[in-house]
C-alpha cells in the first residue's frame, strides 16, 4: 500500500475513472436530454451535447407539467413526494428507536418474541405483502390520502435492529447513574439515549429519506387521485403516454428535478452521515 | 448521612446464590470497605444497597428505613462507577447539576453547590469540558464530584480506582479518603485491591463465595485473621501456610501450644526471620530458591526442610544470599497463627 509503482496508480485511476464514467453517464445522458427540444428525440440516436432548450422545458416542467399526457405538474407531485419521504423517516426512526429502547431496556413478558416478530418482518419486503396490506389500508380508507402514503411504510425492522445493536454498546453504567440520578426512563430516553444516538439518526434519517422518495410500487398502487401523485410514479405515468411520442426532453427534466432532493439531503448531512455510519461515541 | 443496616440478604440469579446471607451495620459516617476476590458477590451487595439489583431475601434500611422495594433514586444515596459512567454529550457542569435537576432543586443551589464541589475537588478549569476531553484521574474526579454535590445519605464505590494507573491510583486514595473524613458521609466502597482496603476502610469487610469471612478494622483483619481465606487474601506477599507436622517436628524445645483442632499454622513473611530473634522462635531449615529484591526489602522465596512446602520471607535490606544455600529461618513463636484446615476458621478463637 505504501509502495510507489506508477503502473498500480496509473490501473487504479483507470478502474476508478470507469467506475465514475459508468455511474454518471446516465445522469449526464438525461441531463443532456432535458436540454432538447421536443423534436431533436425522433430520429432515434440519443443526443450527447447540450441544446439551448434547457430553460424552457424547466419552466414548462415546474409551471405546466404534462398535463396532457395524464400527470399533474412537478411541484405539487414534488411536494408529496416530500411529504411522503419525511413521513416515511420520521415515523420510521421514531417508532423504531422507542421499540429498541423498549428491547433493550426494559424487561416485559415475551420480550424476546416480540423482537423475533419483528427480526421477521426483515424477511418480507413490502412486495410481498402488497396484496393484503392494500386491502387493510382500503378498508381503513386511507385510499388516496397521505395516511395511505405513509402508515404502511412507517414501521421498519432493519431501523429497530440498528438502533438496538446501538443502545447494547452504550454501557449499562450509564442507565445506572442516570436511575441513581432521579431519571424515569422516559427521561433516560430523552436526556440520554436520544443525545447520544444523534448520529445514527442521521444517517438513518438519510437512508430512510432516500427510501421513502424513491417509493414506486406503493405510491402507484395507493394513488388514484392525481394531486396525491409522487414525482416517482409521476415520472412513469409521463413516459407511459399512449399512441405517441414520450416528449422524452420534459420527461428527463422531471427526472433530474426529481433526483435533487435527495442530493440535496445527502449533500447537507453528509458529514453527520459519514459520522454516523463508522463513529461510536460513547 | 445515614447509618445502613443490612440483615441477613440474599441473592440468587435463577438457581444461582451470589450472596448467600450477609448481616452488616455500618454507623453513620463510616467508612466501610468490601473486599474480596472476583466473584465473591462484594458488587453485588453494593447493587443491591444501591437499588440497582433486586433482594431475593432479607431487609436493607437507610436510616432506619426499609428501602427494599425503593428506587435507587429515592433512597439519597449517590454511586461513583468503575468506568465512571458520565453522560458523554454533557459538560462537566451539566453532568454535575443533572441529578440535582432531576429533583427539582433551585438554580442558585445548584450554582452553589457546583462552586462548592468545584473548589473541593479542584475542576472549576473544566466545568465546560465534555468527558472525552478530560484524562482519567480528571474523569475520576467528575464523577466523584457527581456524588459529593448530591449530599446523599450515603457515597456508594464500585471499584473507582481500578482504571487509574499506579501512580495516580495511589493518589486518588489518599484524596477519596481525605474527602471522606472531611464530608464525614457514610461509605462503602467495593474493591479487590486489598491495599486500597487496609488504607481506606475504617472497618474492612472480607468476603468469599457470597458470604462475610470478617468484619473488623483493617489492623485487627490483618493481626488475626478469622479464616485461613482472610489469612491468604489479606497481606502481600500473602501469608505462608504451613501443615502443623512440619512445624512440631522442627520444634524441638517444645514451644508450641496450640488449641487441638489446629492443624494448619499460618506465619506472615515478616514474621520469619533469617537471624535467631529476641524472642522464642522454631528453627527450620530451607533452601533458597529465589531472591527478589523490591527496594527497601527483598523477598525470599524457600523450601523448607527439604520437603515440596514453600514460603515466602520478607528480609530487610538486599541480603547476600546465592540460590540452593542452605540457610536456617526462625519462626516467632507468638506470631503463629492456628488454623484447621477441614473449617478453614481460626482454632483460637474465643
Amino acid at each position: 500500500m505504501v509502495e510507489n509503482r506508477p503502473f498500480l496508480t496509473l490501473l487504479a485511476h483507470l478502474v476508478l475513472i470507469v467506475g465514475v464514467v459508468v455511474v454518471v453517464f446516465p445522469v449526464y445522458v438525461a441531463f443532456i436530454a432535458s436540454t432538447h427540444g421536443p423534436n431533436d428525440f425522433l430520429s432515434g440516436v440519443v443526443p450527447l451535447t447540450p441544446s439551448t432548450h434547457m430553460i424552457e422545458n424547466y419552466s414548462t416542467m415546474l409551471t405546466a407539467g404534462m398535463t396532457n399526457a395524464g400527470a399533474p405538474p412537478i411541484g405539487p407531485m414534488m411536494l408529496n413526494s416530500l411529504i411522503m419521504a419525511i413521513g416515511v423517516a420520521v415515523g420510521k426512526i421514531a417508532i423504531s428507536i422507542l421499540s429498541a429502547f423498549a428491547i433493550v431496556y426494559f424487561r416485559f413478558p415475551f420480550r424476546t418474541l416480540a423482537f423475533w416478530m419483528i427480526f421477521i418482518t426483515l424477511m418480507l419486503p413490502v412486495e410481498v405483502r402488497i396484496v393484503p396490506t392494500y386491502k387493510v389500508v382500503a378498508d381503513l380508507g386511507m385510499l388516496n390520502n397521505y395516511g395511505g402514503l405513509i402508515v404502511p411504510l412507517i414501521a421498519s425492522a432493519t431501523a429497530t435492529f440498528l438502533f438496538r445493536q446501538f443502545f447494547l454498546t452504550v454501557p449499562d453504567e450509564l442507565m445506572e447513574a442516570a436511575r441513581v440520578d432521579g431519571a424515569g426512563p422516559m427521561k433516560f430516553f430523552w436526556d440520554i439515549l436520544l443525545p447520544l444516538s444523534i448520529t445514527n439518526i442521521a444517517a438513518l434519517f438519510i437512508i430512510l429519506f432516500v427510501l421513502g422518495w424513491n417509493q414506486y410500487l406503493w405510491p402507484l398502487i395507493i394513488t388514484t387521485d392525481q394531486s396525491l401523485y409522487t414525482v416517482v410514479m409521476g415520472i412513469q405515468r409521463m413516459a407511459a403516454v399512449a399512441d405517441a411520442e414520450p416528449r422524452w426532453n420534459l420527461v428527463m427534466s422531471a427526472v433530474i428535478l426529481a433526483a435533487l432532493p435527495p442530493v440535496l439531503v445527502i449533500v447537507a448531512m453528509q458529514r453527520l452521515f459519514v459520522k454516523g455510519l463508522v463513529e461510536t461515541e460513547k | 448521612m445515614a447509618a445502613i443496616n443490612i440483615i441477613d440478604i440474599k441473592k440468587n440469579y435463577g438457581s444461582v446464590p451470589a450472596v448467600r446471607g450477609i448481616d452488616l451495620s455500618v454507623a453513620d459516617g463510616e467508612f466501610i470497605v468490601l473486599v474480596g476476590p472476583s466473584g465473591c458477590g462484594k458488587s453485588t451487595l453494593l447493587r443491591m444497597i444501591a437499588g440497582l439489583e433486586t433482594v431475593s431475601d432479607g431487609e436493607i434500611q437507610i436510616a432506619g428505613r426499609n428501602v427494599n422495594k425503593a428506587e435507587p433514586a429515592e433512597r439519597d444515596i449517590a454511586m461513583v462507577f468503575q468506568n465512571y459512567a458520565l453522560y458523554p454529550h454533557m459538560s462537566v457542569r451539566k453532568n454535575l447539576e443533572y441529578g440535582l435537576k432531576n429533583r427539582g432543586t433551585p438554580r442558585t443551589e445548584i450554582d452553589r453547590r457546583i462552586a462548592e464541589v468545584a473548589e473541593i475537588l479542584e475542576i472549576g478549569p473544566m466545568l465546560e469540558r465534555k468527558p472525552r476531553q478530560l484524562s482519567g484521574g480528571q474523569r475520576q474526579r467528575v464523577a466523584m464530584g457527581r456524588a459529593i454535590v448530591r449530599e446523599p445519605a450515603a457515597f456508594l464505590f464500585d471499584e473507582p480506582l481500578s482504571n487509574l494507573d499506579a501512580k495516580l491510583r495511589v493518589q486518588m486514595r489518599v484524596e477519596i479518603r481525605r474527602l471522606q473524613r472531611r464530608l464525614k458521609t457514610t461509605s462503602i466502597y467495593v474493591t479487590h485491591d486489598q491495599l486500597e482496603a487496609m488504607t481506606l476502610a475504617d472497618r474492612l469487610v472480607v468476603m468469599n463465595g457470597g458470604l462475610v469471612e470478617q468484619v473488623g478494622t483493617p489492623v485487627d483483619v490483618y493481626d488475626r485473621p478469622a479464616s485461613l481465606f482472610v489469612a491468604s487474601f489479606i497481606g502481600s506477599p500473602p501469608m505462608n501456610i504451613l501443615p502443623l507436622e512440619l512445624v512440631r517436628r522442627a520444634d524441638g524445645d517444645g514451644l508450641l501450644t496450640l488449641p487441638d483442632a489446629t492443624d494448619t499454622l499460618g506465619i506472615r513473611p515478616d514474621d520469619i526471620f533469617t537471624e535467631k530473634p529476641s524472642e522464642p522462635s522454631i528453627r527450620l531449615d530451607a533452601i533458597v530458591e529465589l531472591l527478589e529484591p523490591i527496594g527497601g526489602e527483598s523477598h525470599l522465596h524457600i523450601r523448607l526442610d527439604e520437603s515440596n512446602q514453600t514460603a515466602i520471607v520478607t528480609v530487610p535490606g538486599r541480603p547476600d544470599f546465592s540460590e540452593a544455600a542452605k540457610i536456617p529461618v526462625y519462626i516467632r513463636v507468638a506470631s503463629i497463627h492456628p488454623f484447621n484446615r477441614q473449617t478453614g476458621r481460626r482454632t483460637d478463637d474465643l
